[in-house]
């Protein structure tokens, strides 16, 4: 396979900026889209219907899977790359400090990636591909599927768990991937990077405060 | 002045070919003023004295602006003081007894020749990639005939400054060097005397830098915090921007 070998060290950066920040969009819609859940049965059926029913969610979708896999395949091209790159390791290796911007989120990148990886079929399988109640009007019953699955502690555990490396895995791409998309300012930088953390927290918290109220809440809201 | 002792543990190794390994060395009545070198030499004499092999290092000016030198010291390249080669690092930046463990920049594109001597031709042939602006040099032109802005010539400046230690590759968890090529391209992508071969530059330069080996940039910027000339990561997205640019301009 050529791609994504063929691109340059610096081509790949790209690629893997443009499609964090894609994969980066797409969290913020579906998060949106999940809150709605708090707003009641009706609206959160209705607006799941309405987005499933549409015919150009296939080509969505589609889209969604070309930039979720050249994601992972440059990600996981990179990290053999670069691993193999320095072969012997130090006896003593530690940060820098000083301007570094090493963290524990930009040391595990393939990690938090990793987890995101085995989350996501799993959560396919659960709620796009698990059981269909019907509702009124011939519409899916989602709302009662997801008091369901978020009543079980187990699956709220590993889902909290997953966002946390969601969350960890922003930390450090969000601004990572303007850097690699060749936007650096030294006057734009710091807010930059400041809004990155509070987005990734923001987008781990609101999608771990679902399972967590419904759970809390006893499986009913 | 008082007198301090150092406990160093050393990577040895005998040539490109041979096993190494850490061995130490205790250096006492070293002088805080001394230079990190200066305190190798003291205890190399003591070695050869000994009857031993002395430690192989390199260096050249000793006043920080040549690039020759260049060890990992406890695990950071040039030490613990920032901006500072270790040429230039005092041993006042030490404690008296502290153990300190010093090895060669470790990447798959700068093989060890020798102790912490290693090979870092690949840089130049980075450079001989693209690194350089063709013109036929015939009398010296008037001064300011090119009108370069300040803050353009101050930014080429800042980049300029870069002495090719290849403490950057050392540096990075990937053994790039990201930031030594894209101080290269960025300096003469700053100048308008670099116009010329700007596309062909920047694509050649960066596949070279991969042809070597070196790994790709994860934006974590150990580079810029051991560099001793502390250039930015702004750099680095600045070769790619310059990437961006050629990929679409260039035919
Ligand atoms: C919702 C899913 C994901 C999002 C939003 C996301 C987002 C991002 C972003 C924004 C970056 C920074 C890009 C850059 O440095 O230019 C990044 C880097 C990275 N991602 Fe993801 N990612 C996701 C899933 C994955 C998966 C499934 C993997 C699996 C291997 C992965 C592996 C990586 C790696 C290894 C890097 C760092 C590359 C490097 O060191 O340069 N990501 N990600
Ligand atoms: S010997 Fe020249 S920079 Fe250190």
């Amino acid at each position: 396979m050529s791609f994504p070998k063929n691109l340059t060290s610096v081509g790949k950066k790209i690629l893997m900026g443009l499609t964090g920040l894609a994969l980066i969009g797409f969290l913020c819609a579906h998060l949106a889209g999940n809150l709605l859940v708090f707003i009641g049965p009706g609206t959160f059926n209705e607006y799941s219907h309405k987005l499933t029913a549409n015919p150009l969610i296939y080509v969505a979708e589609l889209g969604l899977l070309a930039i979720f896999l050249g994601h992972l395949a440059t990600g996981i091209a990179l990290t053999l790359r670069n691993r193999a790159a320095r072969p012997t390791p130090y006896h003593v290796k530690r940060s820098a400090g000083h301007t570094t911007r090493k963290s524990l989120a930009s040391a595990t990148m393939i990690v938090s990636g990793a987890i995101v990886l085995v989350f996501v079929p799993l959560h396919l399988w659960t709620f796009k591909f698990g059981k269909s109640y019907g509702a009124e009007g011939g519409v899916r019953d989602l709302y009662r599927l997801v008091m369901e699955v978020f009543s079980s502690p187990g699956y709220v555990l590993w889902y909290l768990v997953a966002m946390v490396f969601v969350g960890f895995h922003l930390w450090h791409g969000f601004s990572s991937a303007f850097q690699s998309l060749g936007a650096e300012h030294p006057r734009w930088d710091p807010l930059l990077r400041s809004f990155g953390w509070f987005l990734s927290v923001l987008i781990a918290g609101g999608f771990i405060a679902v399972p967590v109220v419904i759970f809390f809440a006893g499986g009913k809201l | 002045m008082a007198k301090m002792t150092l406990n160093l543990v050393v990577w040895r190794q005998a040539d490109a070919n041979a096993a190494g390994r850490m061995v130490e060395y205790v250096v006492r009545d070293a002088s805080p003023d001394m230079s990190f070198l200066e305190m190798l030499d003291v205890l190399n004499e003591d070695l050869i004295k000994r009857g031993e092999e002395p430690i192989a290092f390199d260096s050249d000016c000793r006043e920080g602006i040549c690039g020759s030198c260049g060890v990992v010291i406890d695990g950071v390249p040039h030490g613990p003081e920032p901006g500072t080669t270790v040429c230039q690092l005092h041993l006042r930046h030490f404690r008296d007894g502290e153990t300190v463990a010093v090895e060669p920049w470790r990447a798959a594109s700068f093989p060890v020749q020798k102790d912490l001597v290693v090979d870092r031709s690949a840089l130049d042939r980075i450079m001989a990639a693209g690194g350089y602006v063709s013109f036929n040099a015939g009398g010296a032109p008037d001064g300011n005939a090119v009108p370069i802005s300040k803050s353009k010539a101050d930014a080429a400046f800042d980049v300029a400054a870069c002495i090719g230690c290849g403490a950057c590759v050392a540096a990075c968890k990937n053994a790039s060097a990201a930031l030594f090529t894209a101080a290269k391209i960025s300096h003469l992508a700053l100048l308008p005397q670099g116009a010329a071969e700007r596309e062909q530059r920047v694509l050649r330069m960066v596949a070279q830098h991969d042809k070597e080996g070196f790994g790709a940039c994860s934006n974590e910027g150990e580079c810029q915090a051991v560099c001793p000339k502390e250039i930015s990561i702004a750099a680095i997205a600045r070769m790619h921007r310059e990437v961006m640019h050629a990929t679409v301009c260039s035919r």
